[in-house]
């Protein structure tokens, strides 16, 4: 452990807390202080059925007693109930999975487990807790993690001697499901499947991976075993059908946590207007740097959630220029996200825990249940796009019993500016739901594939739909199964689960290679070895915006300029240097529709339409903008192959009727600003990421031959945004008429509408006045 | 259902669109589902000059019928007419079972070693690759029986397997080529896919392609079974279907049933089969003849099989072997083996001569820096031997 950090002052986070709520220019900003009360604990007695090395080495440790809710889990999954654990941060879910299984393999050494972690580091800190925990308990337990990291020497011990076996829904997937046959003696032995963080399933990836529980469930089947499920889940509104869903089976929900909670206040800022003709508001990034800089210079450990790479690594490089060497220890502060290396990540976990790591700038790396202790402060540079994960990252602070806080800072996004102006829908209203489609014809036909090759089909067996047969006879007419003795077998030289991810449409990733050459070694970089080395890999999809030639590349706030792009063999040579630029590249987007699904004319001079669309884009240029300023200083041309995209979208045009009359420039302007408008409150609709929906603007469309706005999946083939867009056009409509009469810009911002310099000074009247048309 | 059944239909061919566009797997399946992949390249007919195609062999069994849903064909062939010297013949020597890549204990008698190859409907393993043909070959009285078990309809894998078990079951040992990543594995699934048992058979496995690729991959680049064919039993295969047809050939089979289509794929497994037996015959003989002193002529596998003897413990031989190498050899092999050789000579009292092979290679100016440090320290080493040798025999 760290001592030598020394801080000028130590306040306390109530002290800090009474300073902010008496600093009038703080309060301005503020559109909500909210207090949390704290919440005592409630606690049951072990069963008394509960392996008696379990509740010693339980006692041992200091625990006495069990929180409610884990006593109730443990009751449910004994009564063979499957079990969804609905409880917040840090309410001690890890040990409603634990006890039961623990207690099932102490009572037979025989019994397995499966656990399904959405992502790899989460499994790791799961070891290591598991470990710990039988060691303590003298009962003989081998845990293993078997995913892509997993050597080859030890998996054959891990297939037939792991009694818990940890992995994530990809390595199910690929590496387990269709290799059955290899775990014989975990698939006749399954006693649980744990699968944690629940909420995470959903959208396409949920869909996923609910049909490789599909598979699943028919594996166990086959060798006779009926394994009781345990989720855990962050609080949504729709646990028990999210999971029925993903297990479709009844299942038994615990929602009342039992246990203890300290006091939390809860802020909600919203930077101010800088410039009202703008409609330009103070940057989130700045206001969030203030507040974090506040709070660790107070010695607070603070955690700051950014909403992408970029920002991450620009908050970084602004707290670092606030805390400069040697004054401050190089560590005090890190950043986290997905592009670093896995063992530089475990040396932040580790320096968080101990206290070195005073302050740690992540994107939602690091929201799920990565075990970082107990910080003090959390602030949320935007809003991270969903109530579950609001909350999710508001928990990372005040683990303890002691007072904790959080801060939400609303950039000039619609969905910010809509959530920080009635903070009541993350306070109050009960969070959106978690939603799948596991149906979808897109996902469900592959897994069908997947499960065919895995075991034969029976012809009464239903995958998902009811027509089941139908699809199989399709496929058997296709050649890719075969019939034979009323069975449909895999007919395919192909292996159906290698060319399809669960996560994305592709598994495509751009290496960074650093070239710099030999440097000295420096602390926080364990990999220096003085040749050129790999630094992270990012999707081919954001590569092209991020590593494009000349690009400034963020990483440890060390900026780096790709000199070459080898897009064909996915590497991208980067070298570090010292400019007072990054850049921003330009993505250009066309739509081609291929089949309409649906189309119906609205009331308002709208049609609306969904259907399968091909996306391309192309990055052709890109800007050079200052760091602080954000002033465009030049710019550049990038020369990349255009990315195709198929998928589904929702598309909404406009009749003849509702621009009658206007000049051509007035269209142009109101179109972009509707799109605009949609494109930023569709997640609140969709509970969904925006970036999950893409938008693009067409003045006069190949397919509608009107002006259209096109909102697609950003997923390929879609996953069901675009219908519901559809079915919901007059709310989605209505609910854009009241932003743009609640936002107090003038003419237009980037909150509603998008800016007025940009787009036209007419832009909030002429998108009003489409609005308005009935 | 008519909708349903059009939307996948649609998914499916974009899909598909889409790979070929990306230049991956192009084919058409259902295309393909009616286009026999033989006749792509002509008809295939049976040729070579393999024993099995010449006449005298006898075969039991017939074509494929539409009756049963597996069945077994039977050939027998003698072992004077494969050209077997050791393998076939006499008792087995365990330590040429070690040459050969033995895993597990020592087979007594060749009789005990079942030979076997299996044709799969993919590379891919996983619990979808299928079984459908396996030839199986073992020695009696003399002969070599080769049997091959071939499904003709997926619905009776069960019965195809538990007879196939059946047959295999005596063994304890077996011979194959690649047969320890590739066939067992496939197998051990399809046993518990069917059976829910074990396959014992590769208790003790002899897989013939390690030692191949020891002896044989620098002299002829790849070792495939095809490839040794025809440069180490010099009777390669005019007609062949292409192992990459093979599964593409069984489906059109599963749905044209027309034997004609799956006759090709039961020569090539039957001389899979076959030379799998001959080939592990010549690896027998490359060891006897070097223990014998006759190390092979070409240099490389002369080089292999000193290492091979010198794990084994057989120094003498194995000093036959560095010494034919070192003769044989180019530079480049020279310098690998140097230093070995001239341990051996050392160890035989040559000193004299290990020095001056080391000076000459000095001298030819050859080798890294590294390798020549280690050359000049070995140098000094044994010269200061030689000093004290002279000494005491002063």
């Amino acid at each position: 452990m760290r001592t030598a950090v020394r801080f000028p002052a130590r306040v306390s986070l109530e002290q800090i807390l009474d300073g902010l709520a008496r600093d009038t220019e703080f309060q301005e900003m503020v559109t909500r202080w909210e207090r949390i009360a704290a919440r005592p604990a409630r606690y049951a007695p072990f069963p008394e059925w509960l392996d008696g090395r379990i509740a010693a080495a339980l006692r041992r440790r200091g625990i006495t007693q069990l929180y409610s809710h884990q006593a109730a889990a443990l009751e449910s999954t004994r009564a063979k109930h499957h079990t969804v654990v609905v409880t917040p941060t840090a309410s001690g879910k890890t040990l409603c999975y634990n006890l039961p299984v623990l207690d099932a393999i102490a009572k037979d050494p025989a019994a397995r487990a499966l656990y399904i972690f959405p992502t790899k580091a989460l499994s790791q800190d799961q070891l290591i807790e598991l470990e710990r925990e039988s060691t303590d308990m003298d009962i003989e337990l081998k845990t293993y993690t078997y995913d892509g990291d997993t050597s080859p020497a030890v998996r054959a011990a891990i297939r037939s001697a792991g009694h818990v076996v940890i992995t994530n829904p990809d390595m199910l997937h690929t590496g387990i499901l269709p290799h059955h046959t290899k775990w014989v003696k975990l698939f006749e032995n399954l006693h649980y499947v744990v699968l944690d963080e629940l909420h995470t399933y959903r959208g396409v990836f949920g869909s996923h991976v609910a049909n490789v529980l599909r598979r699943l469930r028919r594996i166990c089947e086959f060798y006779g075993s009926h394994p009781v499920f345990i989720c855990t889940s962050a609080t949504i509104a729709n646990p028990d059908e999210l999971a029925r869903r993903h297990i479709e089976e009844e299942v038994v929900v615990i929602d009342e946590s039992g246990a203890p909670r300290g006091e939390k206040v809860l802020v909600f800022v919203n930077p101010p207007v800088v410039n009202r003709n703008l409609g330009v508001r103070r940057s989130a990034l700045l206001t969030g740097r203030d507040i974090a800089a506040t709070l660790l210079a107070s010695g607070v450990q603070t955690i700051a959630f950014a909403k992408s790479r970029v920002q991450t690594e620009l908050l970084l490089t602004y707290l670092r220029a606030r805390f400069p060497q040697p004054q401050w220890p190089p560590e005090l502060i890190r950043g986290y996200r997905g592009g670093y290396l896995p063992s530089e990540r475990r040396a932040i976990e580790r320096g968080l825990r101990d206290g070195s790591v005073r302050g740690v700038v992540s994107t939602n790396a690091l929201e799920l249940g990565i075990d970082i202790g107990a910080l003090q402060a959390a602030v949320l540079l935007g809003y991270p796009g969903t109530v579950a994960s609001t909350w999710q990252q508001m928990g990372r602070a005040g683990r303890r019993e002691d007072l904790s806080a959080a801060f939400l800072v609303a950039t000039s996004s619609p969905t910010d500016q809509y959530v920080v102006q009635h903070p009541e829908y993350v306070l109050d209203r009960s969070p959106e739901a978690g939603l799948v489609n596991p149906d979808n014809l897109h996902v469900l036909v592959q897994h069908l594939k997947c499960a065919a090759f895995e075991i034969p089909f029976e012809p009464r067996e239903r995958f998902g739909t009811e027509d089941t047969p139908g699809v199989l006879s399709y496929l058997d007419e296709q050649g890719v199964l075969h019939e034979a003795g009323g069975k449909y077998h895999w007919s395919d030289q192909a292996f159906p689960a290698e060319a399809m991810s669960l996560r994305t449409a592709t598994n495509d990733n751009v290496v960074i290679v650093d070239t710099t050459g030999p440097a000295p070694r420096t602390i926080g970089s364990e990999y220096h070895d003085g040749k050129a080395r790999v630094i992270g890999e990012i999707d081919r999809f954001a590569a092209q915006v991020l590593l494009h030639e000349q690009a400034i590349y963020l990483h440890e706030s060390k900026q780096f300029q790709v000199e070459r792009l080898d897009w064909d063999n996915a590497k991208a040579y980067v070298r570090e240097v010292k400019v007072d630029y990054y850049t921003q590249a330009e993505l250009a987007v066309r739509v081609r529709v291929i089949d309409e699904f649906d189309r119906r004319a609205g009331q308002r001079g709208f049609d609306h339409a969904h259907g399968e669309v091909l996306v391309s884009t192309l990055t052709s240029l890109y800007k050079k903008l200052t760091m602080y300023t954000h002033e465009n200083v030049g710019w550049g041309k990038i020369n990349l192959p255009e990315q195709e995209l198929q998928t589904t979208s929702f598309w909404l045009s406009l009749s003849e009727r509702a621009t009658a009359g206007w000049p051509k420039e007035r269209i142009e302007v109101a179109l972009a600003g509707l799109g605009n408008l949609l494109h930023g409150l569709s997640p609140l609709l969709l509970m969904c990421a925006p970036h999950d929906v893409g938008l693009a603007v067409e003045v006069r469309s190949p397919h509608t031959e009107r002006p259209t706005i096109f909102l697609f999946d950003m997923t390929p083939g879609g996953i069901g945004f675009s219908e519901r867009l559809f079915r919901s056009t007059d709310a989605l409509l209505e609910r854009a008429r009241e932003h743009l009469d609640s936002c107090d810009c003038g003419t237009g911002c980037p909150s509603c509408v998008g800016p007025a310099y940009a787009l036209g000074a007419d832009v909030r009247e002429a998108v009003a006045d489409l609005l308005a048309m009935r | 259902m008519n909708d349903l059944r059009a939307r996948v239909a649609a998914i499916v061919e974009r899909n598909r669109a889409r790979l070929e566009r990306r230049g991956e797997r192009g084919s058409d399946p259902a295309a393909a589902a009616d286009r026999n992949p033989l006749f792509a390249t002509g008809s295939p007919r049976p040729g070579g000059r393999l024993p099995i195609a010449r006449g005298p062999s006898v075969s039991v069994g017939s074509r494929p019928s539409l009756d049963s849903p597996f069945e077994v064909r039977e050939r027998r062939i003698s072992i004077d007419e494969l050209g077997l010297e050791i393998v076939g013949r006499a008792a087995i020597d365990p330590v040429i079972c070690a040459h050969l890549g033995l895993k597990g204990e020592a087979p007594d008698r060749w009789e005990d070693v079942l030979f076997l190859d299996t044709e799969t409907t993919g590379l891919a393993g996983g619990t979808g690759t299928y079984v459908f043909l396996i030839g199986i070959a073992r020695f009696a009285d003399g002969e070599l029986i080769l049997r091959q078990h071939l499904l003709l309809d997926l619905a009776a894998e069960r019965e195809f397997i538990a007879a196939l078990k059946q047959e295999i079951e005596p063994f304890r040992a077996c011979a194959s080529y690649n047969g320890k990543t590739f066939d067992l594995p496939i197998l051990r699934t399809r046993f518990v896919m069917t059976l829910r048992s074990e396959v014992t058979v590769d208790e003790s496995h002899l897989d013939l392609l390690h030692p191949a690729r020891r002896l044989w991959r620098d002299r002829f680049g790849s070792t495939t079974l095809r490839q040794l064919e025809e440069s180490v039993l010099d009777d390669g295969r005019v007609t062949d279907i292409p192992g990459s047809l093979i599964p593409d050939a069984y489906f059109y089979y599963l749905r044209k049933r027309d034997p004609t289509i799956i006759a090709p794929v039961l020569e090539h497994n039957a001389r899979d089969v076959i030379s799998l037996v001959r080939i592990t015959d010549r690896v027998a003989r490359a060891v006897t003849a070097a223990r014998a002193g006759r190390a092979p002529d070409h240099a490389p596998a002369a080089f292999a099989l000193a290492r091979i003897f010198e794990r084994t413990g057989e120094l003498e031989a194995a000093f036959a072997c560095y010494e034919s190498a070192y003769f044989d050899g180019r530079n480049d092999l020279r310098m690998k083996l140097a230093l070995a050789f001239a341990r051996h000579l050392e160890r035989r009292a040559e000193v004299d001569r290990a020095i001056r092979m080391l000076e000459t290679l000095l001298d030819l100016g050859l080798g890294s820096p590294p390798w020549r440090m280690q050359v000049e320290s070995r140098l000094r080493r044994l010269s200061k031997k030689r000093w004290r040798q002279l000494a005491t025999a002063n």
